[in-house]
């Protein structure tokens, strides 16, 4: 009995050296992705405008008793998390040129980054609740935005860390070639995709 | 060390990364301005706003910008 093998394992479309079915469905993938990226964008919006609401409805921000973020320190971490997104292109940007070794060094550069972001994370959200009391029950409206938005935006950094180390083993493993990465190029939209949301959190709590 | 002190240091540290981060933004955008096909439109989409993120962070760390709040 024959069985029916998967597309991507069909090997009749290789012509040349190119695989036109993965040229055919490649802005497919693309596309589909992009509506993932766009359904995250939909989440992240939904809370910020319920925080900016509830923001603009008190009489003073911070609320009375509440201190103020740091922005010293807020800022740093931003940059740390701008610098992997410029990291995360060349990264890229190498694969196509055939630099397999300054590709790894920028992805593990991308992914080290990453962690310390989320160390930095750690380390403010470890300040705010035993320095300043500030926790995501115990403090109003405040409390409980800053800490859903950013733990949310912490949660998706996480998730592009194990992304971008997958993305990094299935490379040394041979999964992806110079021609056909749309998995990186995947990593790369996610990746710019959790800091431009950053630029976006950073600036509506601690800028204005 | 004392809290200002560590606060002047992520602040030095804000402002050299952000520079750091703004014009290698910046010039990968300028290299990548040509590129066909719509993943690449949304890479420089994404490299302006990176940009944008290190000089807000950059202004931040020099004070320009900050933490005003709403007065009661």
């Amino acid at each position: 009995m024959a069985v029916a093998s998967l597309p991507h394992q069909q090997t009749e479309h290789v012509e040349g050296g190119v695989d036109r079915f993965y040229e055919e469905t490649r802005d497919l993938r693309l596309t589909g992705f992009l509506f993932f990226l766009f359904s995250d964008v939909v989440l992240f919006s939904a809370f910020i405008f319920a925080y900016l609401y509830l923001r603009n409805s008190g009489q003073s921000w911070p609320p009375p008793g509440i201190a103020r973020l740091d922005v010293a320190f807020a800022a740093w971490n931003s940059v740390v998390l701008f610098g992997s997104g410029a990291t995360m292109h060349y990264a890229l940007e190498n694969w196509k040129h055939g630099n397999f070794n300054k590709y790894a060094g920028f992805l593990i550069a991308t992914i080290v980054l990453g962690i310390a972001f989320l160390g930095g994370q750690a380390y403010e959200y470890t300040h705010l609740y035993f320095v300043d009391k500030i926790s995501w029950a115990g403090s109003g409206i405040f409390g409980a935005s800053f800490f859903t938005l950013t733990g949310m935006h912490g949660f998706h950094v996480a998730v592009g860390v194990v992304y971008l180390t997958v993305l990094l083993l299935q490379s040394v493993h041979g999964v992806y070639t110079k021609e056909k990465h749309f998995g990186l190029t995947a990593g790369t939209l996610y990746w710019h995709f959790v800091d431009i949301i950053w630029v976006v959190l950073f600036s509506i709590f601690y800028l204005i | 060390m004392t809290g200002s002190m560590i606060a002047n240091f992520e602040r030095a540290g804000a402002i050299a990364g952000g520079i750091v981060v703004f014009f290698v933004s910046a010039v990968a955008l300028k290299n990548d301005w040509k590129t066909p096909g719509l993943d690449n439109q949304f890479f420089k989409i994404m490299l302006a706003l990176l940009a944008f993120g290190a000089l807000i962070a950059l202004l931040a760390g020099a004070h320009v910008l900050g933490n005003f709040g709403k007065a009661a």
